[in-house]
């Protein structure tokens, strides 16, 4: 019982970590109606930018943070000018090619800028264990955990009490409709790409400081996936759930199934939730089902 | 489809005819002889290697074009199946002494089974879910043969080189024969299948499956049959692979190449067999010129680091990708087209 509860808790803060970056990619797919792998790269890179504003230039904390968030705001920005806006009108399935080949050539930049050894996490948040019930929590990891509910709160009042956000919501419903009450659908979809690349950031953080910057980092993106279709890929509660659920179902089943066949559970617990999902629920948890007509 | 002016078919078998000219099977011939004496020639060791692997590649790109290109279903599971049918052939012929011949096509026989089992979600879910699947069925089937006692797990599985008789095949430019041997065969299957019932099925089934279900095509039974074709390309693929270089390792079939063999259709053209080739020749050529140039490139900029060769290529795979994406979606073959009937028509425009 102790032993589950500390896979379950373990899985839990890991959760929080992926349901972030499965809202970062239901934020995209919600607009624009693309699945982005490319967010695996956005989130490494904000680690990445924080390292080399943090430990490299030494700048305060702040000022370094900021700095990251401007940073990776502005590459969300370039990858949707450079990439998604000539494909729009284009079929889903060439942008979401795109994605992949941007997720590739960011990849072939990361490891020239890892020169095959990764960094060290500049680790900001307190260390130290939190200890409840004899369940040793990393309270750094704690910690990142409870800011990943902040960051879900307030995207939520970010879309229920701003205009931006209402117009986001618009767009997400119906593009022809949203653009004939005069909202700039092309703003919109860089704006969503900003964001994401936001909430990709701090994603990032949570994710270097359990993991530092290694090569494994970007691959977060194909989980972030794995979390998205998991609970639809235009919720973002599903989003948050999804995440949590993978998270916990990952820990558990490695810490029992491991000794039983020898390591390894881990990787796949994540692609066979995938596929028994897909075949169950194709549409997610919280997806909308969508009726086809000829 | 289109032919020069003054030439018209008399018969159906004409009409349908892929080679029609006597220029076209003069050239045809002779470039095929010229492959066939490429080693006598002495040509070197590099470029036979080289394009040994470029004619596996092809087997397997000609197999995810079929189910892609043509049937418009998506798969990232193209090496995952590759891998199957290395293993299936190595497993067939270094433990239960089968013959090559034999497990060529067993390979085949066995990778297409498990694309049955693995295309079943394609019945409830296409396009990007699809895709999805099928990424998680390649992780969940490089896991098993990591595992499995029998696949040798990580430490890979050895084979010794198949023979023709007393002829022992242990070299590249032994095995070269039987390669492009087997890749002109599956070319020539492909090329008619596409134009058979079967693919003009497939195509009905990319451009609109549920448009094709009411005209009464079987969309399950087509979409099963072009996972079990296509995997059978990857499967025979997977066993030349792995008699090639004698030694099978998990490591060889990496999630990156299916992004790799997809953006080799895009660039070489969707739903075209040439398209294939030139696809697979543009992107391993350029990566090729990557694997030269980087040295180069690492002395010119020293801060580079020590030869990243790989991360040069990837860098420059994204950047073609991309381009061919964003301007010419329809990919060279396209291109081949229009400079073909430009060609033809030469001193008029159009």
């Amino acid at each position: 019982m102790e032993a589950f509860l500390q896979y379950f808790i373990v899985g839990l803060l890991e959760g929080g970590l992926y349901a972030l970056v499965g809202a970062t990619i239901v934020l995209v797919y919600k607009a624009t109606q693309v699945p982005s792998l490319a967010h695996g790269q956005i989130l490494a890179f904000g680690a990445l930018f924080l390292y080399v504003f943090y430990t490299l230039l030494g700048l305060p904390l702040i000022l370094a943070l900021l700095l990251t968030f401007a940073a990776t705001c502005l590459l969300g920005l370039v990858i949707d000018r450079m990439a998604m806006r000539p494909l729009i009108g284009q079929p889903h399935f060439a942008a979401f090619l795109i994605t992949f080949a941007i997720f590739i050539g960011l990849d072939g930049i990361y490891s020239i800028i890892l020169k095959a050894k990764p960094l060290d996490f500049p680790n900001f948040l307190p260390p130290g264990h939190l200890k409840i019930f004899q369940i040793n929590i990393p309270l750094s990891e704690f910690m990142s955990f409870i800011a990943v509910f902040i960051l879900f709160g307030l995207l939520g009042l970010f879309f229920r009490f701003t205009t931006v956000g209402l117009n986001m919501l618009a767009t997400a419903e119906n593009h022809q409709l949203a653009m004939s009450t005069g909202i700039n659908v092309k703003n919109i979809f860089s704006f969503v790409w900003g964001l994401s690349a936001l909430v990709a950031a701090v994603a990032g953080m949570a994710a270097g400081n359990i993991m530092d910057i290694s090569f494994a980092l970007p691959y977060l993106g194909i989980k972030g996936l794995i979390v998205a279709l998991f609970g639809g890929l235009d919720s973002v509660l599903g989003a948050l759930l999804g995440g949590l659920v993978l998270g916990i179902l990952e820990n558990v089943a490695a810490g029992y199934i491991d000794p039983l066949v020898g390591g390894g559970v881990k990787e796949v617990a994540a692609y066979a939730m995938l596929l028994l999902i897909l075949i169950v629920k194709p549409y997610g948890l919280f997806g909308q089902v969508r009726i086809e007509r000829i | 489809m289109y032919r020069a002016c003054g030439v018209v078919d008399r018969t159906y078998t004409k009409d349908m005819a892929i080679v029609r000219t006597w220029y076209h099977w003069t050239s045809l011939a002779g470039a095929v002889v010229l492959l066939y004496l490429l080693p006598v020639l002495g040509v070197d060791y590099y470029y036979i290697s080289l394009i040994n692997m470029l004619s596996i590649t092809i087997i397997t790109v000609l197999g995810l074009q079929i189910m892609t290109g043509y049937c418009g279903q998506i798969s990232f599971g193209q090496p995952a199946f590759m891998a199957v049918g290395a293993y299936t052939a190595a497993i067939l012929t270094s433990q239960y002494g089968v013959n090559f011949w034999l497990a060529l096509p067993l390979s085949g026989l066995a990778a297409g089974l498990v694309g049955v089992v693995g295309g079943a979600p394609s019945l409830r879910i296409k396009g990007f879910y699809l895709a999805m699947a099928t990424l998680a069925i390649h992780f969940i089937v490089m896991w098993l043969i990591m595992r499995l006692k029998i696949t040798g797990g990580i430490g890979g599985i050895y084979v010794s080189s198949p023979s023709l008789g007393a002829f022992n095949l242990d070299s590249h430019e032994r095995m070269y024969f039987v390669i492009i041997t087997v890749m002109l065969i599956m070319t020539f299957g492909a090329r008619n299948l596409v134009r058979s019932k079967i693919g003009r099925a497939f195509v009905a089934i990319r451009d609109n499956d549920l448009a094709a279900e009411i005209m009464g095509v079987n969309l399950y039974y087509y979409k099963l049959l072009a996972f079990f074709i296509s995997c059978f390309y990857a499967g025979v693929a997977g066993c030349l692979f792995v008699h090639l270089l004698t030694v099978g390792h998990p490591e060889q079939f990496p999630m990156f190449d299916a992004i790799w063999y997809i953006g080799m259709i895009i660039v070489g053209g969707m739903g075209s067999i040439p398209g294939v080739f030139f696809g697979v020749l543009t992107l391993r050529l350029l990566n090729e010129l990557v694997l030269f140039g980087s040295p180069l490139l690492a002395q010119t900029l020293p801060w580079l680091g020590a030869a990243p060769a790989s991360c040069i290529g990837m860098i420059v795979f994204a950047i073609v990708l991309g381009i061919f994406l964003i301007f010419e979606p329809r990919g060279l073959a396209h291109r081949w087209e229009i400079f073909k009937a430009s060609y033809r028509i030469y001193p008029f425009a159009y």
